[in-house]
């Protein structure tokens, strides 16, 4: 309710855009108090981000939309939005920092200045006028910070500001975002869909339902406790420790959290322990090298793979990873070594053939679609091809009964949900019963449902004997499916083996950065603590 | 654009363009092949003295273009009217004339080629928009508009390569001309609106009004030198033309 002193809110705002039939938000009203860090959370399509955009006036003063109720903005805003290129329009640091504070008229000659401290103040240790093209995606979102930070605003809107990056960056920036939050104490609004890191320093959750209305508003604590199964239903991912404390599950034994992750560690031991070994060779490359424009991406790479075999491939963003499977798939040249498929050279592979025998999901799935509507576009492949009719079609069909779009049958690809478009991109690729899969970050940007269901439809096809080479940042994922994982790190490949030998490797994870899955770091928290206890028991006698 | 630390990199950079388009202008009225080779040698050695080009980087660059030079020489010599014939071969007739013109031509297209590279290697992006904002009255939104639409070339090339890896797993096989124009522009030119959508309303949030009313990290201004450097390529190029 919009009190007196309240100087960002709205009342009874509901939100809809030309050309839809519900509106996005409905009836929404809200509050905020100054140096609040506020967390919006919904599932997908629940008008997070729109609510984002009405209170920071992007709607309707830059996007058009038919906007009822009242709303109070704050003058001077600023909005950190998700994809870091997007957001610069210009070469260089300086020039970028520099166009926030012209477009603010801060005089010339204060301008060098005031670049220099809010790259000190994002922690952007680069040169002044260095080449944003030559950052990182971690790089990006601070330097995007320290643009939006020179607008000195009064509050902060933050529209999945980690959404693209990886694991490592994006506990860094929300390390970074937490500092800047106590030290200035600019009142925070955020959407995210990664709660870890990022929960623990929040003073209130807002929960939206799927219609766009306000269905929990308060603490963390609170909501997680009182919505668990609202959540839970809209498909929302909660944080794995929060409202616990970590130190207090260590300690203590019995806590439900420590039981749970004692199983799960115990599990992942067993899967181990239950695998056979794999001999025969479907591919294998041999002192692979791959450069891009002069640099080598990847150095000396040597591995092979059998049949039915689910690897995943991890890394840091920019570390090969996406080169590798490209190369596998004959997407793109080596610079040095040879791959082998089936005992043929991949060189030697002819197009048409070896497309018949390996599938490659892209991550912008809508790059794949070519055909008007989703069942034309299973149906694809098998023209090109030459299969034959009737098989095809009764084919695709179970393909779509498999992957739940059999009611989409008419609809164009592009028109389809998101998590939709995804299950449609691997469904195309199974037609001609592909032996080889390779999926790069196929889970990313999704829903916890449309991740998990994708997920098992993966799992049933390796255990019909599909194998599956997948990149991906998610290491729960990692420890769930697959059984072997390739790690890749300074430009060569570093481990090579079951996930749960490397998430056990705690040298190679410092090294590296690796975030382990929790029940591994609980595992390893819980020894330290047992020697820990050790010593002094040992030191009481003295 | 990224421009390297020579004089000419120091020289305005709107007074350079305009000065290098009307040198290309009057050298199209040059139809003598000697003066045109003057004309291109000047303007590498000028490159060589001032522009901060080195004889490596030019061979880097001009080796590609020395082909295509090959192709229209030829072409026009062997294939142009003229009256005296030197030597015939089946339909290859060269004259004295056609290997004129085929010089005169050829030399030209190096020469713009040259001049163009002299303006874009020793000229920065950002300063260009600068001064076209300062000595030329061009409005900001249109000159910031420019340098933000300059970031998106690398993506572009970079989406059309993925485009194209994506429909080639498919089995799409790549048929030339106006159909695989059609089945790559489509899905490239809806993402270049959305993602120019994104970056318009990022620069807006930003508080870009594209007035005039805002200053300025960098500004150009016109030195002496600038006058200095702009009149003596137009008397070069008017001593070429006339003498």
């Amino acid at each position: 309710m919009i009190t007196m002193s309240s100087l960002l809110g709205c009342k009874n705002l509901t939100v809809q855009f030309s050309g839809q039939m519900k509106p996005v938000l409905n009836i929404v009203s809200l509050d905020f108090q100054p140096g609040e860090n506020v967390l919006i959370l919904g599932p997908s399509g629940s008008g997070k981000s729109t609510l984002l955009s009405v209170l920071a006036g992007i709607i309707p003063n830059h996007i058009e939309a038919k906007v009822k109720g009242e709303v109070i903005r704050k003058q001077k805003v600023g909005i950190l939005f998700q994809d870091p290129d997007t957001q610069f329009c210009m070469q260089h640091v300086d020039e970028e920092i520099a166009f926030s504070l012209e477009n603010r008229n801060v005089p010339t000659e204060e301008m060098v200045l005031k670049i220099k401290a809010l790259l000190d103040m994002v922690g952007l240790k680069v040169g002044l006028h260095g080449k944003i093209d030559a950052l990182s995606g971690g790089m990006k979102q601070r330097l995007a910070l320290a643009c939006v930070l020179a607008l000195e605003p009064d509050v902060l809107f933050l529209d999945e500001p980690t959404a693209q990056l990886d694991p490592a960056s994006r506990k860094e920036l929300f390390k970074l975002l937490k500092q800047l939050a106590s030290s200035t104490g600019k009142t925070m609004i955020m959407v995210e869909h990664v709660l870890d890191g990022c929960m623990e320093w929040m003073d209130r959750v807002i929960l939206l339902n799927k219609h766009g209305e306000v269905i929990g508003d308060g603490h963390p604590q609170y909501i997680l406790a009182k919505y668990k199964s609202q959540m839970e239903e809209a498909g929302i991912w909660r944080p794995e420790v929060y409202p616990y404390e970590w130190h207090e599950i260590i300690r203590n034994k019995n806590h439900p959290l420590s039981k749970q992750l004692n199983e799960k560690y115990l599990q992942s031991k067993m899967k181990k322990e239950a695998l056979q070994h794999n001999t025969d060779s479907l591919m294998s490359a041999a002192a692979v090298t791959i450069s891009y424009e002069r640099k080598t991406v990847l150095r000396d790479v040597n591995f092979q793979f059998g049949k039915g075999e689910w690897i995943s491939i991890i890394g840091k963003n920019g570390s090969g990873k996406s080169s590798l499977i490209k190369v596998l798939a004959k997407l793109k040249k080596i610079s040095k070594g040879s791959v082998v498929f089936k005992d043929i050279h991949l060189k030697r592979w002819k197009e048409s053939q070896l497309y018949e025998k390996i599938g490659f999901v892209f991550q912008n799935p809508e790059w794949q679609f070519i055909t008007k509507t989703v069942y034309e576009e299973i149906l694809f492949s098998g023209e090109q091809q030459n299969v034959r009719q009737e098989s095809a079609e009764a084919k695709a069909l179970e393909l779509l009964k498999e992957f739940g779009l059999l009611n989409y049958l008419n609809r164009n690809p592009f028109n389809l949900s998101f998590g939709q478009k995804r299950r449609l991109s691997v469904a195309t690729m199974l037609l001609l019963n592909q032996e080889v899969l390779l999926l790069d970050e196929p889970t990313f940007g999704q829903d916890k449902h449309s991740a998990e269901r994708l997920l098992c439809l993966l799992k049933k096809r390796q255990e019909l004997g599909t194998t599956i080479v997948m990149v991906t940042h998610d290491m729960n994922i990692v420890d769930r499916y697959s059984n072997r994982v390739i790690l890749f790190d300074e430009k060569s490949l570093c481990f090579d083996g079951h996930p749960f030998s490397l998430f056990s490797d705690d040298m190679l994870l410092e090294k590296t950065g690796l975030i382990p899955p929790l029940h591994y770091a609980y595992e390893r928290a819980v020894k330290e603590e047992y020697l820990l206890g050790k010593q002094s028991i040992l030191l009481v006698p003295n | 654009m990224e421009s390297n630390q020579s004089c000419l990199s120091q020289i305005n950079p709107s007074y350079k363009l305009i000065a290098h388009i009307i040198v290309m202008v009057m050298l199209m009225f040059i139809g003598n092949p000697i003066k045109t080779l003057v004309f291109w040698i000047a303007f590498l050695l000028l490159g060589l003295a001032i522009g901060g080009w080195t004889v490596r980087y030019l061979l880097k660059v001009m080796v590609p273009y020395c082909l295509f030079f090959v192709l229209v020489f030829w072409m026009l010599a062997a294939f142009g009217k003229g009256d005296n014939e030197i030597w015939q071969w089946a339909w290859f007739r060269i004259t004295e004339e056609s290997i004129g013109n085929g010089l005169t031509i050829s030399l030209r297209m190096l020469a713009f080629v040259t001049i163009g590279l002299l303006f874009t290697s020793t000229t920065n992006l950002h300063l260009f928009m600068m001064s076209l904002i300062h000595q030329l009255k061009v409005s900001p939104k249109w000159a910031y508009g420019f340098m933000a639409g300059f970031r998106c070339i690398p993506m572009f090339q970079a989406e059309l390569v993925q485009l194209k890896d994506a429909h080639r797993i498919r089995g799409y096989k790549q048929r030339r001309g106006w159909q695989s124009f059609k089945r790559y522009a489509i899905p490239i030119l809806t993402n270049a609106i959305r993602k120019s959508e994104r970056m318009a309303i990022a620069m807006e949030a930003r508080g870009f009004t594209g007035s005039r009313d805002r200053s300025y990290y960098k500004t150009t201004a016109i030195t002496p030198i600038d006058v200095l450097y702009v009149s003596l390529l137009l008397l070069f190029a008017i001593s070429m033309v006339f003498l």
